[in-house]
């Protein structure tokens, strides 16, 4: 979102004066909306694990952090994740903490590398980090919801926490990677 | 609105003085405008006609001042705001010197304060969900004192008959009814010129009738108005019509003078009220199509609707016991107003919606009990033309994009291709076939989306409005592809507002002859004519949202109530024994009876975590060994203390959950951004943007029914295409995801620059000069709130000893 120079770009320079202008806090804020209606679309996608769902909004973040940088990343991650905090708290912030682990580094990856590669370099390691931080995070939200020692919760990781969140991150990166290319034709179509 | 005493003066340098104006888009050869000169004086009302690409929209962003051209001069209400590289030896009369070319940014801020722009769609220049606070976003933005703003808005929105309507959510209001309170918008800046583009193209008759009263209103009242329309026949209202073309303009006079054979097909009068008065004769209310009696049989007709109810709410009917048949080879128009059930009912004919009493049968299938499989070849006989069909184009080139429906029905690659290649030359496009669909004119966009369904060769077609917002040339393409269909033998159902498709219909329906209740919201905004001004019952009544407060939670300082339910909903997870969990249980039980929620309303919010209460049970029944063994299972033991365990942890976490409902049932989103914000606000000394991160935040909220209804839109239109995400191997099914997402993702952008467009025109330059129309002060009831809670929190910490 660099500025050019007004004549180049049809700016009137009015939005220079503001700290952000005009187009970044619209852009932020649909794409925030669209991770927020996409965080409530999550069914199951383990059988028996009702509890665990998924749901596409760590797209948004991804594509954010890919066409806008680490920051619009990190803003989609937690402002998207805003409303849920008063449906179940330590859910939501999980949600965040995973959402930041996957968009940030795949946004700072992409950030030093702007091919193909790098947006697969980008997603490949923002989903090991998000998979790191999902199982540390369970393990220290779990007893708020059971009575149990984190022992006991490290025995669910490779049954259930870790098959989880390698599907959701595979299901995250092949749909980001299939959509980002006609999504950033039509980011440059805008610039 | 400017008072006749500062309007046009006597001396009056003009409203908007273009010379030699070019623009063009950074990736195009071409001009978009090229050489515009154009002079509009005080006072005048102009009109601006010109076809879907003529460049007249970039003309109206350039005289708003919200745009900046490559070239020319630019000069608005006596401001040079723009001086291009050409300019230097002409023009030397204007004020500004030689040496500062381009644009001038103090003379764009101090022009724009004056100036109002109403765009196109409605719904995007909404920036919040309380009409009041969305009229008073402008003044704010201008810092005018928290008593003048109130009277600003009170007058915009008396301006424009929504005065009643100030507490209510402008989201979720008409068409008609948003693009007036997009108005009061303006209006509440108090500007001397008001610029619209096309703000009557999505709206329907009577909602139309009401915006064009309203410029006639305020050009009385001394606004300088400029109105963006391809319609001739409202381009006649003003005083002077400017025709543009190719970028040039091509025609300026005065409007009494424009010859009636220059008159383009499309502009013809449309239909005032209901229905037209030449075709009254051939308007038919649903039953008269014929009673719903089982046809004999081979003679199946193409679809049989047998009395038919659906409702979104039970108290908002949408259809009531409605009966049609639509014989094979019939072209069958449904007329009638904005939410009389028109594309409810497009949608069960293609199989995307059920009845919710009554049959839909197509084809001989019943839509409400058809199978997997019967569904899906259903839809290889139905195609389905959605409103605004262009929003589900996704792939990377028209050809891509036509070939997905054949694709999905397993045709063979050379079948494909015949198929793809026989829809593009239906539609006239061949020539597009290797472009990408995003760089099409938007008329160019509609004729791909609609070859999209053609290539699946329907043999019924259904079609919502296909030539809303298109120009004369591209409608007509489209009325001729409906001859060339129905001679053909193919059934189509025609959903349309334009009078001229009327004679392409063998039947004309009107729906609203069978408006079921008085009282919905569909009925009201039909009412909602030049002389009255009904109250829409609120929307979600009682949701939180626009309600005029009553209860003592909804009237709490957002702030506190925020801040308290963060506490109180952390709080709870430290619960451990009985005696917490009834501390607990009172608290919550005190909330919900002075916040005045009916308990069985909040269950829905809880209804959600049942899978996770089951799973916390049972582990903590399972996991629990301690205590005295109640059941044993084999190996599976079950204790006292594990089921209490069970207890504790479910009811606590119950209270987590009503703790929040409650705070989202009675705060609104207005309430929880301004809360976001001051809680925030001590981050900003750190540099970061607080008030810009909660105006996200506010957007966003605000934008949530948008998206959701445009996401269920395209996934509805791609599914018609046969486009499934149930079936299928994985890859297959990620693929028809990201033919929903990207046209999700298209109009997310979309949006965004529509919105960004409108916090320009309503003056939104930062955080810094804001004033505050609603001012937010801790009162006695959040005190006592304060101490409730502090009390509370007194009685866990004891409690735990």
């Amino acid at each position: 979102m660099s500025v050019s120079s007004p004549t180049s770009n049809h700016s009137t320079g009015v939005s220079d004066s503001g700290r952000w202008s005009t187009k970044r806090i619209a852009v932020y804020a649909l794409f925030v909306a669209l991770t927020i209606v996409l965080s409530f679309v999550e069914f199951p996608i383990l059988p028996g694990v009702q509890w665990l769902k998924y749901d596409p909004s760590g797209i948004v973040a991804l594509v954010a952090g890919f066409a806008y940088g680490p920051a619009a990343a990190a803003i989609v991650s937690v402002l998207g994740f805003v409303p849920h905090v008063f449906t179940d708290p330590w859910g939501a912030a999980m949600a965040i903490l995973v959402s930041l682990a996957l968009s940030l580094p795949a946004a700072f990856v992409y950030k030093a590398k702007r091919t193909r590669t790098g947006a697969v370099i980008g997603i490949v390691v923002g989903a090991v980090v998000a998979i790191a931080a999902a199982i540390v995070g369970n393990l220290i939200v779990s007893p708020f919801y059971f009575n149990m020692p984190v022992s006991a919760v490290v025995p669910m990781i490779v049954p259930i926490l870790l098959p989880f969140n390698i599907i959701k991150m595979a299901i995250h990166g092949v749909i980001t990677f299939l959509i980002y290319k006609p999504i950033s034709n039509l980011l440059d179509k805008r610039a | 609105m400017t008072s006749p005493a500062s309007a046009p003066l006597p001396d009056s340098t003009p409203a908007i003085r273009l010379r030699g104006v070019r623009f063009r888009y950074h990736d195009v050869a071409s001009w978009a405008l090229d050489g515009i000169d154009l002079t509009v004086r005080r006072g005048e009302y102009v009109c601006v006609v010109g076809a879907n690409g003529s460049g007249k929209s970039t003309l109206a962003l350039i005289m708003a001042g919200l745009t900046a051209p490559d070239d020319g001069t630019v000069e608005l209400l006596g401001h040079r705001v723009f001086s291009g590289p050409s300019v230097a030896g002409i023009g030397a009369s204007s004020a500004a010197d030689g040496s500062a070319l381009g644009a001038h940014p103090d003379a764009y801020r101090a022009a724009r304060h004056h100036i109002g722009m109403v765009f196109q769609n409605p719904e995007d220049q909404i920036v919040t969900t309380v009409l009041a606070d969305d009229v008073a976003f402008g003044p704010e933005n201008l810092g005018m004192a928290r008593t003048d703003i109130a009277r600003h808005v009170d007058t915009a929105l008396a301006a424009v008959d929504m005065a009643d309507h100030a507490p209510d959510d402008p989201t979720r209001m008409s068409g008609g009814q948003q693009q007036r309170s997009a108005i009061a918008g303006m209006l509440a800046m108090d500007p001397e010129l008001l610029i619209l583009d096309e703000p009557t193209a999505m709206l329907d008759t009577a909602a139309r009738a009401d915006i064009l009263r309203i410029l006639d209103s305020l050009h009385t009242r001394g606004t300088t108005i400029v109105h963006i329309t391809h319609s001739a026949d409202e381009a006649r209202r003003g005083g002077r019509i400017v025709t543009v073309a190719d970028g040039r303009v091509t025609d300026d006079r005065p409007a009494g003078s424009m010859p009636d054979d220059n008159v383009s097909a499309d502009s013809r009068p449309n239909m005032r009220g209901a229905t037209a008065e030449a075709s009254t004769d051939r308007i038919a209310s649903p039953t008269d199509g014929g009673a719903c009696v089982r046809s004999a049989p081979g003679t199946v007709p193409a679809i049989e609707v047998c009395h038919v109810s659906f409702a979104y709410s039970p108290d908002v009917p949408v259809l009531a016991d409605l009966d049609l048949t639509v014989a094979r080879g019939e072209t069958v128009a449904l007329i009638g107003r904005n939410g009389t059930g028109k594309s409810t009912l497009a949608r069960m004919i293609c199989a995307l919606g059920k009845p919710q009493s009554g049959s839909v049968t197509v084809n001989g299938i019943d839509v409400a009990h058809a199978g997997k499989r019967e569904r899906r070849e259903l839809r290889r006989h139905v195609g389905y033309v959605m409103q605004h069909p262009e929003r589900q184009l996704f792939a990377d080139t028209v050809r891509e994009d036509v070939a997905y429906g054949p694709r999905n029905q397993g045709l063979s690659a050379d079948e494909v291709e015949s198929r793809v290649d026989a829809a593009l030359d239906l539609l006239g496009i061949a020539h597009l076939a290797d472009r990408s669909p995003f760089d099409l004119s938007g008329g160019q966009q509609r004729l791909a989306a609609i070859a999209g369904v053609m290539a699946c060769r329907p043999d019924i077609l259904v079609m919502d409005e296909p030539t809303a917002s298109l120009d004369a040339v591209a409608s007509a393409r489209i009325r001729e592809l409906i001859r060339t269909l129905h001679a053909r033998g193919v059934t189509i159902v025609l959903i349309t507002h334009a009078r001229e498709e009327l004679s392409l219909a063998d039947r004309v329906i009107d729906l609203s002859h069978r408006r079921p209740a008085p009282h919905t919201r569909a009925a009201a905004t039909a009412t909602a004519g030049p002389d009255s001004t009904p109250a829409v019952p609120s929307a979600g009544n009682g949701h939180g949202i626009g309600q005029r407060s009553s209860d003592v939670v909804s009237r709490m300082d957002p702030r506190v109530k925020m801040a308290l339910t963060l506490v109180l909903m952390f709080s709870a997870f430290t619960i451990r024994s009985g005696w917490q969990l009834v501390a607990g249980a009172v608290l919550v039980g005190a909330a919900i009876t002075v916040a005045r929620i009916n308990p069985l309303r909040l269950l829905g919010a809880v209804h959600p975590f049942l899978a996770l209460f089951a799973v916390t049970g049972a582990v903590n029944v399972f996991f629990v060994h301690t205590g005295t063994p109640v059941w044993r299972f084999g190996s599976v033991t079950i204790t006292d203390n594990g089921l209490w365990t069970m207890v504790i942890y479910v009811l606590r976490f119950a209270l987590v959950i009503l703790l929040g409902a409650v705070f989202l049932t009675r705060t609104t989103p207005t309430q929880m951004t301004d809360a976001f914000e001051s809680l925030l606000s001590p981050l900003s000394r750190l540099g970061v943007h607080t008030h810009e991160l909660s105006l996200v935040m506010s957007l966003a909220l605000r934008f949530i029914p948008t998206l959701t209804d445009e996401a269920k839109a395209i996934a509805d239109a791609q599914a018609a295409r046969g486009g499934s995400i149930e079936t299928g191997s994985p890859l297959q099914r990620a693929k028809a995801m990201s033919a929903i997402v990207v046209p999700v993702f298209a109009g997310t952008l979309r949006h965004a620059d529509n919105l960004s467009r409108a916090l320009d025109a309503r003056c939104y330059e930062g955080g810094s000069g804001r004033t505050h129309y609603r001012a937010m002060a801790v009162a006695g009831r959040d005190v006592a709130a304060m101490l409730a809670a502090a009390a509370y929190l007194a009685a866990l910490v004891v409690l735990a000893l």
